[in-house]
């Protein structure tokens, strides 16, 4: 016990050892389709992906810079909507479409910016919902370039060519798996650099004293403004492959308040202002609502035999549960409060320090 | 001498109070203005005005040739003018060195030199035993040593320091005029100190403004403010009843 507590404290410094275990992880996850062939898995791995990716993103502007957007499915749907539209409507090949919508979502983020971050106090915070609604009212409204409530279903993913040698034609599962991963560890890479730079250092003084910063030559609304904008990026990265991979997108689904509330889930569960607080985040909150969708937790319950599927309990339960996960997820924010106030990696590294110490 | 500092008539109203009402007077380059007055005279009011935290209600603040008054605070201290706060604000879960360092940024964009930097002003404030600590965790001396660290590594020609013997023991306050006169004797840095210990003040200060109920009540040179009956009576009275 204690010598996993010593490896877990050594591998939080960048020892050879911690050096070792991320390699060794690295390769794991790129070998992992070699092994794995069940597409649910994949499917879970993708998930995973994408939560990984979102609260990274929504980090760099919540956890580092403390400024807490509660609407972040915005930048979400900007990528999902360019990206489709362009692909339905227009056949523009959804890599450029990518890139388009990190376009409309940095557009999007600088206009929110540059009106909020001029005033301090909770102006930010207000707008981020607001935007995001009007948004997705926009998506139900303007019809004739979203397709209204009905969404828009792509027919046909472009094979993926270099050359003329095809790289993918994205049939399978594994082809996205790979994007994901790409696009998350670009996602952790990009953080990284962001804490280790002047920028990271200014995000972080603002977060911690707004006025002690900007007496120190810190111009806030730059700074700000800076953040949203490398938030937005990735933020839309995640929408934008989001819809490819489900390949049907709706004002529902991808401009949703829920999107936006556990994007920022992940972080707080998983250790705001961290690199691998919303790893961790994800890894908690991702198999949660997978179980909590699948009624897997109403079925484990009736195995413990607490209560049985016909009973009235059952029944309740097993219509209710898996629509309960706001309820849940409120618990759950409930105890990471209370308990871990700096999230499962704060909590972790306390409980290794004390031991430690003992 | 060449003039630093000018404040011309500056007055600022919160509603219908005058925290500050018409003050002028200036500061040479590389001495120290001491200043003084009540609880509620309006020091720090007037530190705000000048270093931009909110712009005067009237009057304007010259520094360096160049009207400042109406400029954002990050401008003013990439000027080369920085302040300390009388509420301490340390960026609470950055640690020591990371607290100077995010001043020190401010003349370099890389963080190699900004840590050397840093490293220095800790030295200066004989602090470098601790870099790694938590700046929200240190006892209140250190958190004042720390705030002049952190403005010190801002590069300034003009530091502005608010009440930073404020709530130490006699010896940290010993401490801290040592490091003022040091910061003198080091050339290059003009320094204007609100302090609320009369012996410090005289001690260090090349010229004393008071300030009173907003106003400016009287300027001069220690010896000429401790000999001003006016000060005496609305002032050093009150401070030894
Ligand atoms: N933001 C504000 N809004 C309203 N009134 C204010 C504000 N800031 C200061 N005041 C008032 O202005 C007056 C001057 O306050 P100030 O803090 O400048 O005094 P001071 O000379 O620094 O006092 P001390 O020696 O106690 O620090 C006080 O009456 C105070 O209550
Ligand atoms: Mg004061």
């Amino acid at each position: 016990m204690k010598s996993t507590l010593a490896l877990i404290r050594t591998t939080a410094g960048t020892s050879p050892v911690a050096t070792a275990l991320g390699l060794a992880v690295l390769a794991g996850l790129f070998l992992f389709p070699s092994f794995v062939k069940s597409p649910y898995t994949l499917h879970i791995m993708i998930l995973f992906f994408l939560s990984t990716i979102q609260g990274e993103a929504w980090n760099i502007i919540g956890g580092y810079t403390g400024q807490y957007s509660i609407g972040h499915v915005a930048y979400f749907g900007a990528g999902a909507y360019t990206t489709m539209i362009l692909m339905q409507y227009k056949q523009i090949p959804p890599w450029y479409g990518m890139l388009a919508g990190i376009g409309v979502a940095l557009v999007v983020s600088l206009i929110i910016g540059s009106i909020c971050f001029r005033l301090q106090g909770p102006y930010f915070v207000l707008a981020s919902i607001a935007v995001a609604e009007i948004m997705r009212l926009s998506a139900i409204n303007l019809k004739d370039i979203t397709n209204g409530a009905e969404g828009i279903l792509i027919t046909e993913i472009p094979v993926f060519k270099i050359g003329n040698t095809v790289v993918t034609d994205f049939l399978s599962k594994v082809p996205f798996y790979y994007v994901g991963l790409v696009i998350t560890l670009v996602t952790i890479l990009v953080t990284w650099m962001v804490q280790n730079s002047k920028l990271g250092y200014y995000f972080q003084a603002i977060r911690e004293d707004q006025d002690a910063a900007h007496s120190l030559g810190i111009s806030l609304p730059l700074y700000k403004n800076i953040a949203l904008a490398l938030s937005a990026v990735f933020t839309s990265l995640s929408g934008s492959f989001y819809a490819i991979y489900i390949g049907y997108i709706d004002p529902s689904t991808v401009l949703n308040l829920d999107i936006s509330v556990q994007i920022v889930l992940v972080c707080i569960i998983g250790g705001i202002g961290t690199i691998w607080g919303p790893v961790i985040g994800a890894m908690v909150l991702v198999p949660l609502s997978e179980a909590l969708r699948s009624d897997l937790i109403a079925g484990m319950i009736f195995k413990t035999g607490l209560t049985s599927e016909g009973s009235a309990i059952g029944t309740f339960l097993k219509e209710n549960l898996a629509h309960a996960h706001a309820l849940i997820y409120g618990i759950l924010v409930v105890v990471v409060i209370l308990f871990m106030p700096d999230g499962v990696l704060g909590w972790v590294k306390k409980l290794t320090v004390q031991k430690g110490r003992g | 001498m060449a003039t630093i500092l000018e404040i011309k008539h500056v007055s600022k109203f919160f509603g219908g109070l005058a925290a500050n009402s018409d003050v002028s007077f200036s500061l040479e380059e590389g001495m120290i203005m001491g200043m003084i007055g009540p609880n509620g005279a309006g020091k720090t009011t007037l530190f705000n005005c000048i270093t931009g935290y909110y712009p005067p209600s009237r009057g304007e603040v010259i520094f360096k040739a160049q009207k400042i008054s109406g400029l954002e605070p990050d401008r003013i201290c990439r000027l080369g003018m920085v302040r300390t706060w009388q509420k301490v604000r340390p960026l609470a879960k950055l640690s020591v060195i990371d607290n100077v360092m995010v001043g020190a940024l401010c003349r370099t964009n890389s963080l190699k030199t900004a840590r050397e930097l840093a490293m220095e002003q800790l030295k200066v404030v004989r602090m470098e035993n601790k870099p790694d600590f938590p700046a929200g965790g240190l006892p209140i001396g250190e958190q004042k040593k720390l705030e002049v660290a952190r403005a010190l590594a801002t590069q300034p020609q003009l530091l502005l320091l608010d009440e930073v013997m404020g709530g130490l023991n006699p010896a940290e306050s010993d401490e801290i005029i040592q490091l003022i006169l040091e910061i003198k004797k080091g050339g290059g840095i003009t320094q204007m100190v609100i302090e609320h210990d009369m012996k410090a003040i005289m001690r260090i200060s090349d010229r004393i403004v008071v300030i009173n109920s907003g106003e400016k009540l009287a300027e001069g040179t220690p010896q000429e403010i401790v000999n001003n009956p006016e000060v005496v009576r609305a002032y050093l009275g009150d401070f030894h009843a």
